[in-house]
């Protein structure tokens, strides 16, 4: 080791520039790393804008007043008779809708009656049906408006249109509230009656099959893989499909339900059930998966101290591990189930995608399901629907947010370090 | 008076309680005598009951309302006013339905006047097989409860015999995963074999024109290659184009430059992206992105831009698989020894320097693991290509061109009004066996990366 090397000059200019270099290649490569940390956040944060702005005036509705009187155009009908199941059609056929209408043109000059929904007698109907007398005065009802009015009230409109509702709203004629038939109805063609609850209806319905199916079953397999299974070719077996049917992509639960649950058993198409044994199957590996790693984290020396004092093994597993596995277990499952009630693709294959004008009775009746309510809400030309589908989409989100929510705070409370 | 299961369920449940509690009582009596000793606990004993009174009647129970449907259909068909019937497949099948709709109280008139007749042999068939059905349950059910109650003697293991029922359920219980994957791949291949008699399977892999019609297969009109281009062009590069350098450089820094308290409130944050449902990124998608972008290509000049465009559901998939990325890499990173880490720091090494030469080469084969799965899942994103991407089998590289991809062309095929056996709907079913076989090597491969890189250093 003779060759002499001059010692780096550490405070030579040249030094100092790579340094200098270097540092700034470092503040360069954290401001990169923050700045896709903050891309992220502005995705969502846009995404929530977008669906929060678009939305939020669908919850709300225009209304208009138009004064019915009764006594000059008078309904004849039985009133006895309104109590009765049939009251609806005994109303219906005695021309209300052709009274409204009438009533409408009068108060709101030539082809006032398109200015209010043409649904808007059901509401004058159900009014009557609650209050009978109505029909011997002369009454001022806030209907609803048609959809072009909403908007229009709502965004602004030129020409004809706009400036009639400029000249409504002058007259005060023109209100808006809380569009309670957003939360009342099912779908309907009309944007100013279709609503959300026939879909959340369904939606709860399928969630809870799915639910009844996918918990005990995925409890149950991650039990028995976690505490009692030998290790075999048999397990892995076992294992390596539910790693994979994690992993599936959905659409294809949805081809299996066709073909197995609809063509083969001829369960009810289009229903909760179907829908349900579908989810059910999707979300099964990974409530096992999450169930096993929660098993996995109770600690042996329980197990062995249960043992020990004379418990058989199904006693050990059912009395002490599950009971302490049961939190991170739940967290599991509820993150589970928020997938499975986001998810669409393999509902629209069970034939879930049909307009359903009613809320489901049963399991087993047609229905449809909230993600679907917004894919086929999504697809409507009516520019009334438009805010109507980021409401619905506003309501799935607090719904899947609540809880992952619940999930999480159930996560931090009953995390253990043993 | 129908067959309606649910309510004999609880009926059965029901009975099960009473055997349970009589069980338990029973043996209790038992303990109580002087010189005896329980082998089991009273509970056990009534467990033992239970399972008896309840199992082989919920299983007749299943037969049974799978089975009488069928039976009562055939009584109804040989009773006189059956006889009538047109033999066309669908109308008869409307008016069958239309006199089991009323005779069940579903709806308070026929619609059809040919359903009249049928709906009393309909109740008819009904009351007598559901009566025959509710007998036979019955008598199952007291048969194995009085079978297991006539078993309770001290010296009987109850304990025993319940726990073995049990094992048997976790058993099934996990089996229901072998069977699903079995159901998926046998009725995907079914389904498949029937498709490819009529068209080859060479033509959908490598034929270059998707035009399917109904009717009659047209040849040359199966070919999948544009499907399967829409797919790759989606999901494996403009997706991860976005995907890739964003969920790697948030990973970076949440890890090795984030404070605890960022990361705690900042990854959770993250991970909403991945759970907005995928319906609300297609709608998205296609409401606000697509717009813009279309905008910005007549800006650029690009002609034919339309409306729904690889680019904006390729884009909005990105997004949506960020968190997945991310925390795949996280993972990788965390995995790699902190000395590694520290010896670089400690020569003198930035921490950028360690990120980009050390601790990436090391987590490199994890994340691609990571990102291995992260395209099977984008290839088999199926609601934002629907809603975004378009319908039409485009072979282009043009990203503001509409494309189509294998989920959205299965969503497609399967929700017109055909019927089940045209190659038109099989078609479906063979794209869904190219999506599953390459979505599960995708995932093999990816998982295999995944846990060899793991053992290395633990």
């Amino acid at each position: 080791m003779n060759r002499q090397t001059t010692p780096t000059d550490w405070k030579g200019a040249a030094m100092q520039k790579r340094i200098a270099g270097r540092y700034a290649a470092e503040r360069r490569f954290r401001l990169m790393g923050l700045g896709a940390v903050l891309l992220s956040g502005a995705f969502l944060a846009f995404l929530l804008f977008v669906m929060v702005g678009n939305g939020a005036r669908g919850f709300t509705y225009t209304h208009v007043s138009v004064p019915v009187d009764f006594k000059a155009m008078p309904l004849t009908i039985d009133t006895t008779r309104l109590g009765d199941a049939d009251a609806d059609q005994v109303i219906a056929g005695a021309g209300l809708a052709d009274i409204v209408a009438f009533a409408a043109d009068e108060a709101l000059g030539a082809d006032g009656s398109k200015l209010i929904s043409e649904n808007a007698w059901k509401e004058v109907r159900s009014a009557i049906k609650a209050d009978p007398e109505l029909l011997g005065s002369k009454t001022v009802f806030e209907l609803p408006a048609s959809s072009e009015v909403d908007i229009a009230a709502k965004e602004g409109a030129k020409g004809a249109l706009g400036a009639k509702v400029d000249a409504l709203e002058k007259d005060g004629k023109l209100s808006t509230g809380i569009h309670w038939p957003f939360f009342k109805n099912a779908d309907a063609t009309d944007p100013a009656v279709a609503g959300i609850w026939g879909a959340l209806k369904g939606s709860v319905l399928t969630i809870f099959i799915a639910f009844l199916i996918a918990f005990p079953t995925g409890v149950l397999a991650a039990l028995y893989l976690e505490e009692y299974a030998a290790k075999n070719r048999w397990t892995d077996l076992i294992e390596v499909s539910i790693n994979n049917l994690a992993a599936v992509p959905s659409i294809i639960f949805g081809l299996l339900a066709l073909a197995v649950f609809i063509n083969w058993f001829g369960l009810c198409q289009a229903s909760p059930l179907v829908g349900g044994l579908t989810l059910a199957l999707m979300t099964m590996p990974v409530i096992v998966i999450a169930s096993r790693n929660a098993i996995k984290s109770v600690p042996p020396s329980i197990r062995d101290a249960a043992l020990g004092v004379g418990a058989s093994p199904v006693q050990v597993v059912f009395h002490h591990v599950l009971p302490l596995a049961l939190p991170g277990i739940l967290t599991g499952t509820i993150i589970g189930m928020a997938r499975a009630l986001g998810e669409t693709a393999p509902l629209l294959l069970v034939g879930m995608r049909a307009f359903i004008g009613d809320v489901p009775g049963g399991i087993c009746s047609p229905s449809t399901v909230l993600p679907m309510q917004i894919f086929l809400w999504s697809d409507e030309v009516d520019r009334g629907f438009v805010e109507k589908t980021s409401a619905a989409i506003i309501v799935l989100l607090i719904v899947l947010l609540s809880m992952n929510a619940f999930a999480i705070y159930l996560r931090n409370k009953f995390e253990k370090r043993w | 008076m129908t067959f309606n299961a649910a309510a004999l369920l609880l009926l059965i449940a029901g009975l099960a309680l009473i055997g349970w509690l009589a069980g338990r009582a029973r043996s209790s009596l038992l303990a109580g005598r002087a010189g005896t000793k329980l082998h089991s606990r009273p509970q056990y004993h009534g467990w033992y009951v239970a399972l008896w009174l309840f199992a082989p009647a919920a299983l007749f129970l299943a037969v049974w309302s799978s089975v009488s449907p069928a039976l009562i259909t055939n009584q109804v068909l040989a009773s006189e006013a059956a006889q009538s019937l047109p033999s066309f497949g669908f109308e008869r099948g409307a008016i069958l339905s239309d006199a089991r709709n009323v005779a069940e109280g579903k709806q308070a008139a026929v619609r059809l006047p040919a359903a009249a007749p049928l709906v009393q042999p309909y109740a008819d068939a009904a009351h007598t097989y559901a009566w025959i059905g509710i007998a036979a349950m019955l008598a199952l059910a007291l048969a194995g409860g009085l079978y297991a109650f006539t078993r309770i003697r001290p010296d009987f293991r109850a304990r025993t015999r319940v726990e073995k029922i049990v094992m048997l359920f976790l058993l099934l219980a996990s089996l229901v995963a072998i069977l699903t994957t079995f159901g998926i791949v046998l009725s995907l291949l079914f389904e498949s074999i029937r498709f490819f008699r009529l068209v080859s399977p060479a033509e959908l892999l490598f034929g270059t024109t998707w035009a399917p019609t109904s009717g009659a297969p047209q040849p040359g009109t199966f070919g999948g290659i544009p499907l399967f281009w829409g797919t790759i062009l989606i999901g494996a590069i403009i997706a991860m184009i976005v995907a890739i350098p964003i969920g790697m450089m948030t990973a970076v820094y949440l890890t090795q430059y984030a404070a605890p308290t960022v990361r705690k409130w900042v990854k959770p944050l993250l991970e909403i992206l991945a759970g907005v449902p995928t319906v609300v990124y297609g709608y998205f998608a296609a409401l606000t992105v697509a717009p813009a972008l279309r905008e910005f290509a007549v800006m650029l000049g690009i002609p034919n831009a339309s409306t729904e465009s690889a680019l904006a559901a390729g884009i909005v998939m990105g997004v949506m698989i960020i968190p997945f990325v991310s925390s795949m890499a996280d993972d990788s990173i965390n995995a790699v020894p902190q000395a590694m880490r520290d010896g670089s720091l400690a020569l003198g090494a930035t921490p950028n320097e360690t990120i980009r030469q050390v601790l990436i080469p090391a987590a490199l084969p994890g994340v691609m693991g990571g990102i291995l799965l992260a395209v099977s899942r984008a290839i088999g994103e199926t609601m934002i290509v629907v809603m975004a991407a378009g319908l039409s089998a485009n072979m282009t590289a043009n990203p503001f061109a509409s494309v189509t991809t294998v989920t959205a062309q299965i969503v497609k095929l399967l929700t017109g009004d055909q019927e089940f056996d045209s190659a038109k709907t099989l078609a479906a079913f063979a794209l869904g066996l190219v999506l599953f076989l390459v979505t599960l090597l995708l995932n093999i491969v990816a998982l295999r990366i995944v846990k060899k890189y793991r053992e290395a250093y633990e």
